[in-house]
Parts: structure tokens; C-alpha cells; sequence
């Protein structure tokens, strides 16, 4: 017997995330991985390790893309929609907790805020362009303290006496660090100090201006990150909800909306597409002044779809974003 | 022939290529800022200096190292930074070696000194304003029919090819007559793009910053973007208006200083400086209009603008009604824009559903 199952995939600057859920919304299978460079890659391998665990009965019925390269994805695995990442996270936590009117997404280069209001979203905000409150800065403070990111995690909770850190700027911040170190403050309070002065940046410069109510649900990668909740948790005086796929929430909400459009024939192009080289080529549109270079998806000699136009006159074959 | 620099203000260009054509000059103009300039402009410039200063100095560059010998600047309408754009870019282009002379196109005396300069016969001035006002008035034509189409279009990109055509079949018109034939056809063959006749499109309002607004290149392409997204937009920022405006036309009409000063008063008593003041007003009268949401844009670090986001944030509390803050300087990314504008609109799409049902 074959069951009906949909696949959400959240390729972003960091991770490519899969879940695939099955029609009563239960999650079958999730992946987190590294993009390394490369979506299309990452997104190949990462249907190989479903493949493999998952049962064969298991029919795709429907695809969803979201994250920064929702388009190119999109193309090139056959997605049925293709979701902004604020919509898409934003699904997903109203799935896990209705109640909830806030949201903290802290990914590898984006943070946002998403304010819902009985059950909608209502507002937004996203970090511009600074990426002083994200994952990439805790990421490279792990390397040079030669910490995991999960035990700089850890030994944050150890800290009693957090010690202050100037995070206004990533630069500023990290010499800080060093100068806290270099006069002796244990790494614990130091790295405790780092977490409050991340979340210290979020809540001013992102959150700036919108109410913050609670309940409040935190995702995206570094939701994982046990003393940025612990940060939160104090600067706020409330318990944030970590719901249980934080991780992967962009990727679980894109499958919620796939199988909530639930297309009478799926798009999606099967696993074969695993195994093909699929590469891209560009051209320079010259219909107008703004003489873009468009990005053209190929497998083999067919192409698959085309982005990267600042019009969206050039995105054959993928869906836009906002049509549901 | 001589040729004149004119900084691009989107498909104005052409409008404004027109009128400079009796002072015998050749224009040297395009409807955006392309990367290379937009590149050569963030080189030159002071770095919190704001994007339309970094845009137009770097046209201003790209232009002098093609041998262009003159240019033109606003340099003295409203009260922000712009005011001193053209001594900056001025100094900022003999630093580098360069021999183009800006002219200020201000209020100092009867003739500017861009006509003082080139001194035409009043006939051909006459005729050449003459032509600059009509293209002006159809570009205007043009705009509106364009986002009202795109939003309904049953094939994307039709409505552009469309208004490109259109365009360049007004740029190539060189007698009053011919631009008025040109916008007289203008509408019947808008009648020809396929769309949905049923689709109720959301209405987003545009205002803010008038170089971010017209630049299709500053702007990431917000009137196409949020076209294709299935929004009927309509842009603030109309040159027709703006210049009954300057020379004080139409006191009477909705568009006057007068009117607008009167509708944004609960919220604002000053003029601020650029369009600070035109933005209030024009949020209030989308709120009033029932528009499903409002986008301001700005140039980063853009006084006026930032000025009155506060009191943009009070309008749309106390009227209900969403609004997008998009704030651009040349390291806006791409993909950020258009997510925001997604989400946006996905926020607009589920408060219309919530409010019928």
C-alpha cells in the first residue's frame, strides 16, 4: 500500500533542511546538513539520505522549497511551491503552538522577528545588514575559542557572573572577547557574556519598535544553542518555547504548505534526479537597463527553469512565491 | 555636438533627454543606474553618503570618462543633504582628474545658469518645454496603465515588453503632435495585453524617497516585482505632479502643497526636507483610499525619510494599515528584498481573507 507523504526543503546560507511529513502532518524524516557551497548538491545528497530511510511505499504527493535559494531548488527538484522563509516559518510554529505571538528565527546569516496576532502573522522585521545576532558569528567565536558550537553552548550555562561584551558589531565584539580574555575572565563568562550581547543585539536593532508578546517561539539553528536561550529567557523574564523541530522549522512549515495546496499531480521530478549532473549557465538579459544576469538551470541538455532576474519575467518553470 | 550628462530618474529620462535638446546639446542619459556606475559611484564616494549620491556621482564619472563635457544636478529643492550634492560631486570629480562641469539647476535668479550657459532662442526653448511637458504627461499615462495591467497579466513580462515598446516609441517622437498621437494610443494598446478580467489585485501605495522610488536599478525592481506577485501598485512619486508643484500649478488640485500640507497636519506640522512631508500625507491618503498596505522606501541613512518613520508607524497603528519599511543602499541584497516583499504581501493576502470571512 502506498502512503501519500510531503517533502519540505529549506535550503539556506548555512544548512539545507529536509522534513517530510506524512497527510496528518506527523514528521517521517528530517535532515540538517551543511550547504558546503553547493544547494543543488547538498539537496541531491540529502534526498539520497531519505531514500535510504525512508520506507519505499511512501509516495511523494507534494513538494515544498523555501530559504534563500527557494527558486533554484524549486527548479530543480520539481517543487509544487515555492514559500518565503518568514511565511514558511511562520506555518510551522502555528502548527506546533497556536498560541503563539512571537517569533525569534536566528539562522546562519538572517535573524528575524515575526509578530502573529490570533493565529496570523501581522508584522515582521529581518536584520539588515548586519550579521552580528546570527549563527555564522557564534560559528567563527566557536572556532577561535576551539569549541564546538554545541559545547560553547554548554559552557555558557556554567557562567554565574556573565561578563559584559560590546555586541553592537561582530568586529567590536570579538576584540572585546579577546580583551576580556587577555585580562582573565574565565571562558565560560566570556562565552555567556558573548550569548546575552547576541540576543541583547536582536532584541534592539531587529525587534526595534514591534511589541514583543509572549508566548514566544524560538527557531532556526541557533534556537539549538543552549545559552542564547538561556539569554533569552533572562532578557525577556520569560521561558521562550523551543518548539521540537526548531532546527529544521522552515523546512517542516514549506511541507505543511505543500500538503496544504495538495496538488492533484506532483512536480516533483522523483529521486532519479539524485543521480543526474545538474548544472546552471548564465546569459545577461538586455531588455532593459538593469542588463541582469540570469541564472539558467540545466540537467543535461534540458532546462530546467530560470532565475535571478530582477523581474520575474525569466522564472520559467518555477512558481511564484506568493501565488497559493 | 556638446554633450549634457542628465542623471537617470527612471523612464522621466525621457522626458528630460527632451528638454534639454534646444540648448543644442546632445543628452547623455538612461532610464537606471547600471552596476558599473552604481560600482564606480560607491568607489567615489564618502561611504555614509546616500545612495542616490553614490548613483548620480557615479553616473557623473562614468560619463566624464566618455568625454561628456557638461551635466546637470538638482541642487536646491528641499532641504536635505541634496542641497550640496552638486559642489560634492563637483569636487569629488576634479579630484579624480575628471573635466565635467555640473550645472545647479536651482532658483538663483530668472535664468538658471544651465540656460544662462548655452543661452537658446525663446522659440526653441519654448518648443523643447513644450515637448518635455507632453513626455512627462505620457510617461505619467504610461505608469498607470502599466501597474494596473501587470497585476492582472495572464503572461508575465507582457505588460513590460508592452511599456517598453510604448516608451520607446515616445522617446523617438519629436514633435508635439507626435507625443500626443503616441499617448493618445497608449491606452487602446494596454487594451491588448491578456489578463484576468475577475482578479482582484492587492493595492500597495509606494512613497518615500523620489531617486529610490524611479530607479527601477536602486529599487530591485519593486513595481515589476510586486507586479508579478499579483499587487496593483501605484507610485507616489508622478513627475506631471511634482512639477505643478515646483512652479506653484493647480493650487486648487488634491496634489498641491497646500492639500497635502493639510492632510498630513494631525500627524506632522513641519515640512521636514525631501518628500518627508509627501510621505506622510500619501500614507494617510492610502489609509483613507483603502489600500491594503503601503511600502516606504528610502536611501539608507536618508534624513527626512527616517525622520517620519515614527510617525509612519503611529499611522498605521492608529489606521489599521500594514506598512513596509525598505530601507537601500548598494549592499542590499537581492533576495532579501524580495523575500520581504513575499512576505508582505502573504500578510496582505491573509488580512483581506480574515476581513471577508
Amino acid at each position: 500500500m502506498t502512503t501519500h507523504a510531503y517533502l519540505g526543503i529549506d535550503v539556506g546560507s548555512i544548512s539545507t533542511n529536509l522534513v517530510l511529513i506524512d497527510s496528518a502532518s506527523t514528521v517521517l524524516f528530517t535532515a540538517y546538513r551543511r550547504v558546503d557551497g553547493n544547494p543543488i548538491h547538498s539537496v541531491q545528497k540529502a534526498l539520497l539520505e531519505m531514500r535510504e530511510a525512508v520506507p519505499g511505499t511512501l509516495e511523494i504527493a507534494g513538494v515544498g522549497t523555501t530559504g534563500s535559494a527557494r527558486t533554484l531548488i524549486g527548479a530543480v527538484v520539481g517543487a509544487d511551491i515555492v514559500k518565503n522563509e518568514i511565511s514558511a516559518h511562520a506555518r510551522a510554529a502555528l502548527h506546533l503552538h497556536p498560541e503563539a505571538q512571537t517569533i525569534f528565527e536566528i539562522g546562519g546569516q538572517d535573524s528575524k522577528v515575526t509578530i502573529l496576532r490570533n493565529g496570523v502573522v501581522v508584522d515582521f522585521a529581518m536584520n539588515l545588514v548586519c550579521a552580528a545576532g546570527t549563527g555564522s558569528f557564534l560559528d567563527s567565536q566557536a572556532k577561535r575559542l576551539s569549541l564546538s558550537i554545541e559545547e560553547l553552548g554548554e559552557r555558557a550555562l556554567l557562567s554565574n557572573d556573565p561578563t559584559t561584551i560590546a555586541g553592537r558589531c561582530t568586529v567590536f565584539a570579538e576584540s572585546d572577547m579577546i580583551h576580556k580574555q587577555q585580562t582573565g575572565h574565565q571562558q565560560h563568562d566570556i562565552v555567556m557574556g558573548l550569548c546575552q550581547a547576541m540576543v541583547r543585539n536582536f532584541l534592539s536593532n531587529v525587534c526595534a519598535g514591534k511589541e514583543i508578546r509572549p508566548p514566544i517561539v524560538l527557531q532556526g539553528g541557533v534556537s539549538a544553542n543552549r545559552g542564547i536561550r538561556r539569554a533569552f529567557n533572562e532578557a525577556l523574564r520569560t521561558e521562550v518555547i523551543i518548539p521540537q523541530h526548531n532546527m529544521v522549522m522552515g523546512a517542516y512549515g514549506a511541507a505543511l504548505l505543500a500538503a496544504r495546496a495538495n496538488p492533484a499531480r506532483t512536480r516533483f521530478r522523483g529521486y532519479s534526479l539524485c543521480d543526474r549532473e545538474i548544472a546552471t549557465r548564465s546569459f545577461r538579459c538586455n531588455d532593459c537597463p538593469n542588463q541582469c544576469e540570469v541564472i539558467e538551470i540545466m540537467d543535461h541538455d534540458d532546462s530546467l527553469g530560470r532565475s535571478g532576474g530582477r523581474c520575474r519575467k525569466w522564472e520559467q518553470g518555477v512558481q511564484a512565491g506568493g501565488s497559493q | 555636438m556638446t554633450a549634457l550628462a542628465i542623471p537617470p530618474w527612471g523612464n522621466y529620462s525621457i522626458a528630460l533627454a527632451a528638454s534639454v535638446e534646444c540648448l543644442r546639446v546632445t543628452p547623455w542619459s538612461t532610464r537606471s543606474t547600471t552596476p558599473e556606475i552604481m560600482k564606480l559611484g560607491a568607489e567615489a564616494s564618502p561611504e555614509f553618503s546616500c545612495l542616490a549620491f553614490k548613483a548620480t556621482t557615479g553616473y557623473f564619472i562614468k560619463a566624464a570618462m566618455e568625454g561628456v563635457e557638461y551635466g546637470v544636478m538638482v541642487n536646491s529643492v528641499g532641504t536635505c543633504r541634496l542641497r550640496y550634492y552638486r559642489e560634492l560631486q563637483q569636487k569629488i570629480l576634479k579630484d579624480r582628474g575628471l573635466n565635467l562641469f555640473i550645472f545647479g539647476l536651482g532658483y538663483d535668479g530668472i535664468k538658471p545658469p544651465l540656460i544662462r550657459h548655452f543661452d537658446p532662442t525663446m522659440g526653441d526653448f519654448l518648443r523643447c518645454s513644450a515637448r518635455a511637458f507632453f513626455k512627462v504627461h505620457a510617461v505619467d499615462a504610461i505608469e498607470k496603465l502599466a501597474w494596473e495591467t501587470r497585476a492582472r497579466e495572464l503572461h508575465t513580462g507582457d505588460t513590460t515588453r508592452l511599456m517598453n515598446t510604448c516608451l520607446k516609441d515616445l522617446d523617438d517622437a519629436r514633435t508635439v503632435p507626435a507625443i500626443r498621437a503616441v499617448s493618445r494610443a497608449v491606452p487602446a494598446r494596454f487594451q491588448t495585453v491578456p489578463t484576468d478580467a475577475a482578479a482582484s489585485p492587492l493595492r500597495i501605495g509606494l512613497l518615500g524617497e523620489a531617486s529610490i522610488l524611479r530607479d527601477s536599478y536602486l529599487n530591485h525592481n519593486l513595481e515589476e516585482t510586486l507586479g508579478s506577485l499579483g499587487v496593483e501598485v501605484r507610485n507616489f512619486f508622478l513627475l506631471g505632479n511634482e512639477m505643478a508643484k515646483i512652479f506653484n500649478i493647480g493650487l486648487w488640485s488634491p496634489e498641491s502643497r497646500g492639500a497635502l500640507t493639510r492632510l498630513a497636519r494631525p500627524y506632522l506640522k513641519s515640512r521636514v526636507g525631501g518628500h518627508a512631508l509627501e510621505s506622510v500625507a500619501y500614507t494617510l491618503r492610502c489609509a483613507r483610499e483603502q489600500y491594503d498596505g503601503v511600502i516606504h522606501v528610502s536611501p539608507t541613512g536618508c534624513m527626512p525619510e527616517i525622520s517620519i518613520r515614527p510617525i509612519l508607524r503611529k499611522i498605521s497603528q492608529d489606521h489599521s494599515i500594514p506598512i513596509l519599511e525598505l530601507s537601500f543602499d548598494e549592499h542590499s541584497s537581492h533576495v532579501g528584498v524580495v523575500t520581504r516583499l513575499e512576505a508582505f504581501t502573504d500578510i496582505l493576502r491573509e488580512r483581506r481573507k480574515q476581513a471577508s470571512s
